[in-house]
């Protein structure tokens, strides 16, 4: 490690970046499948499923191109692409959940 | 000894990307960049201004995701505010929070070009959408609360 380097802690800042995001991630899909379970039953922890999945793949990606491995560190705008299209695919689908929820007048507590 | 920036690469290996397409892959050049909108111009920037500009879109991620879990959760939770009011700002806060990954992918790939080509880093993308929205969304969740 080169520490006097002090493009080492952008990287790490970006890291770290990266890290809360997938945070976020596993949260919202958990608290989200939470709230579908009401409307889809058991079947929303599939959401759970797959946003934790996301989460994980994103927090592994986003080291291995931490990391500098040649050919992760060049797939940036792929990563930054798919998480973009990701949270936009997760906005519409809260958009359905709201619609249902405001439809159904389900309600959590 | 990582190798972060390698910032003396030569610019004009960019544009011959797309050319030696058949050439044998190495590990350095096995896929053209996504997007070519951004990649194709200019030359590779210091590392750090690659990292920032990765990191602004992040924020904004975490921004929508946040405006997301606020309109669902404004909704699901059934909180004492005229139904109608709560609905819209519900509704507003989680189109902002799906148009805002779009918006911060845009304004990503517009800095990303800025960086590479040593231009003026363009406006920010999309700022007024965000806080006119997040405005009207807490002036109806207000209003909801005193109209109750």
């Amino acid at each position: 490690m080169s520490d006097a380097d002090p493009r080492s802690l952008a990287r790490e800042r970006t890291r770290l970046s990266w890290r809360r995001t997938a945070l976020g991630l596993a949260g919202g899909a958990v608290a989200g499948a939470r709230l579908l379970q009401e409307v889809v039953g058991p079947a929303a922890w599939l959401l759970a499923l797959a946003g934790l999945t996301a989460a994980l793949l994103v927090a592994r990606f986003a080291r291995r191109r931490h990391e500098a491995d040649p050919s992760v560190a060049q797939a940036g705008g792929r990563l930054v692409t798919t998480v973009a299209v990701g949270t936009l695919l997760v906005g519409v689908a809260a958009l359905v959940v709201l619609l249902a929820l405001a439809t159904d007048r389900v309600s959590v507590l | 000894m990582p190798q972060p920036g390698r910032p003396d690469e030569p610019p004009a290996a960019r544009p011959a990307a797309h050319a030696d397409d058949r050439a044998p892959r190495t590990a350095e050049a096995s896929r053209p960049r996504f997007p070519a909108r951004v990649y194709a111009v200019g030359a590779e920037p210091d590392a750090r201004f690659s990292l920032a500009n990765e990191r602004t879109f992040l924020a904004w991620v975490r921004t929508a995701l946040a405006l997301l879990a606020g309109g669902v959760a404004l909704e699901a939770l059934d909180l004492p505010v005229l139904p109608g009011l709560r609905l819209a700002a519900a509704v507003l806060l989680v189109v902002l929070g799906t148009l805002a990954p779009a918006l911060a992918w845009w304004g990503w790939a517009r800095t990303e070009r800025a960086i590479r080509t040593g231009r003026a880093l363009p406006a920010p993308v999309g700022f007024a959408v965000l806080v006119v929205g997040a405005c009207a969304a807490g002036a109806l969740v207000l209003i909801g609360l005193v109209l109750r």
